[in-house]
């Protein structure tokens, strides 16, 4: 009965991710400003996401594993970090095949883009670890030990580098409540010169040109391979008018607060793709894939420690 | 365990680690000279820079990448030459773990204080590197050192029990240590150029913060690794 119930189970889950894939291309309408690009995200966000899961998961079979000292629970971590890798890998390609076509560049040192490189590097050092310790028992602890601590970083990553540069391409103050996307606020007689991403930004002016406020700045490409005068205006009620586009990228740039008295600006990067999810076919499509996608991780998970875990128990009975 | 008794122990590893490095002075003359050619190199590579408005943040980065690999080649020393010298099993029995991971933390942070100096020292002398701020850039360094410290001491103690040792340190070490190295750079970066304490303050907290999160999590920790 239960193996019947599992061979159902493993059908539906083939249909379901047959269907999300048919959906991403067919159901999901083209948004403005991204073309066919937009329908990555429907992989994209939701393989991002189940990396997180299975991480957490990871660190957390590590922290039972200290406890109990079972060769099971070091299984089912080693699983949870193999398929947290795996879909890692996905966000990233899938990621960086969007920025290409969208921002212009496959990879520009986003905050996020950050964090889930050093998420890559974390991971591949555990199983270089793993890899690195004959006796089985020392490798479990150590690795165990290591997972633990490379997950205390994670809330320097989350919360510092975004502070540090402080805006970030992603369209996330669209629909991730509380994310802050607050742009670089200039002053002409302080600090004039900021950071948008990994582009630098340098207020020349600001200035009222009939009711309208206009800012001028300065904007150095990363490696300083062009630069251009940028000028994004604001309406009297300070609604952003003129978006210019940075150069050789497809994001634009906008002018928040501007005080031409005080010589201050607030300005940010828009990328296109901001809204995507106000659609309501592309929002169920999108909110079925990631039950879609995280049941993918979950059976791959399964499937994974068992087989990890029989090994373990082998080995047990082969030692007594 | 009694508090006094621990701080004696830590004190013993402590002065054990010092004297057998002044008797060997390997780490010593490996970290100088590691140090003196990085920033050689770097200097002769680049030739002098023009003052522009990203020059501290290129001398900060610099500075940070020489120290980052200096603290690669010295950091791990301590617990390797445990394995090596075949005397882990004796300090084990000799010292109760956590005085074991004080102790060591303790040399290591002194080897990389004395690291810094030098680097910082050679980095004014053949950099040209200006320091607007000269104290918010020493307190910049020696918070990013006691993260530094910190967040490689357990890694140390980790690979001693592994093949492949070096590169392996280096490995395991760099993605814990991105956070610490992009806030050090900048807030450095923001003392060269003379920075007020109101902007300096919050890159030095985070150090502050990630060092602090660091040592209590080794604490927790270290007698996992420690055991045989």
């Amino acid at each position: 009965m239960a193996e019947r119930l599992a061979l159902i189970a493993k059908y539906a889950l083939g249909l379901a991710m047959a269907g999300i894939i048919y959906a991403m291309f067919l159901v999901v309408p083209q948004y403005v400003g991204l073309g066919d690009a937009g329908r990555i995200i429907i992989v994209h966000v939701p393989t991002a996401w189940v990396t997180s899961a299975a991480f957490a998961l990871s660190a957390i079979y590590s922290i039972i594993y200290l406890r109990t000292r079972s060769p099971l629970h070091d299984a089912s971590a080693v699983s949870a970090a193999e398929v947290g890798m795996l879909f890692c890998i996905f966000a990233t390609v899938t990621g960086a095949i969007f920025a290409e076509v969208v921002w212009g560049t496959f990879w520009n040192w986003d905050p996020r883009e950050t964090t889930i490189l050093v998420l890559l590097l974390i991971y591949a050092a555990y199983f270089a670890l793993r890899s690195s310790i004959d006796d089985g028992a020392r490798r479990r602890r150590l690795s165990a030990v290591y997972n633990i601590f490379a997950c205390v970083t994670m809330p320097f990553l989350l919360f510092v580098a975004p502070r540090v540069a402080d805006s970030t391409l992603h369209p996330n103050c669209a629909f991730l409540q509380g994310s802050k996307c607050e742009g670089v606020s200039l002053d002409l007689n302080g600090a004039k010169i900021s950071q948008l991403g990994d582009v630098v930004v340098e207020l020349k002016a600001v200035e009222q040109v009939g009711d309208m406020t206009r800012a001028v700045v300065e904007v150095r490409m990363p490696g300083l391979t062009e630069y251009a005068d940028l000028a994004p205006t604001m309406d009297s009620e300070g609604k952003a008018a003129d978006r210019p586009e940075f150069p050789g990228q497809s994001f634009r740039m906008i002018l928040i607060e501007a005080d031409p008295q005080a010589g201050t600006a607030r300005v940010n990067m828009q990328a296109p793709g901001t809204g995507l999810l106000s659609n309501q076919r592309t929002l169920w499509v999108f909110l079925a894939s990631n039950v879609t996608f995280g049941l993918l991780a979950l059976w791959i998970f399964r499937i994974r420690a068992t087989i990890l875990q029989v090994s373990a128990r082998l080995q047990t009975t082969e030692a007594l | 365990m009694n508090n006094s008794l621990l701080w004696r122990a830590t004190k013993a590893v402590f002065v054990r680690e010092v004297r057998s490095e002044l008797r060997s002075r390997q780490a010593l003359n490996a970290v100088a000279l590691f140090a003196v050619c990085s920033i050689v190199a770097v200097s002769i590579g680049l030739g002098p820079l023009n003052r522009s408005a990203e020059l501290p943040l290129i001398h900060a980065a610099l500075v940070w990448i020489v120290l980052l690999f200096a603290a690669f080649t010295a950091l791990a020393r301590v617990f390797v030459v445990e394995e090596e010298q075949r005397t882990a099993a004796a300090l084990r029995l000799a010292a109760p773990a956590h005085a074991v991971y004080l102790g060591k933390l303790l040399f290591n942070l002194v080897l990389l204080v004395a690291l810094t100096l030098l680097v910082a020292v050679l980095a004014v002398v053949l950099l040209r590197m200006q320091v607007k701020a000269p104290t918010a850039f020493a307190v910049m360094l020696a918070a990013g050192s006691l993260g530094l410290v910190t967040g490689t001491t357990l890694i140390a103690a980790i690979i001693a029990r592994a093949s492949s040792r070096s590169t392996l340190f280096a490995v395991l070490s760099f993605p814990l240590l991105i956070p610490l190295l992009v806030t050090a750079v900048r807030g450095t970066a923001l003392a060269l150029a003379g920075a007020g304490w109101d902007r300096c303050l919050a890159p030095i907290q985070t150090l502050l913060a990630y060092a602090v999160a660091m040592f209590v999590t080794s604490l927790f920790l270290f007698a996992t690794v420690w055991e045989d």
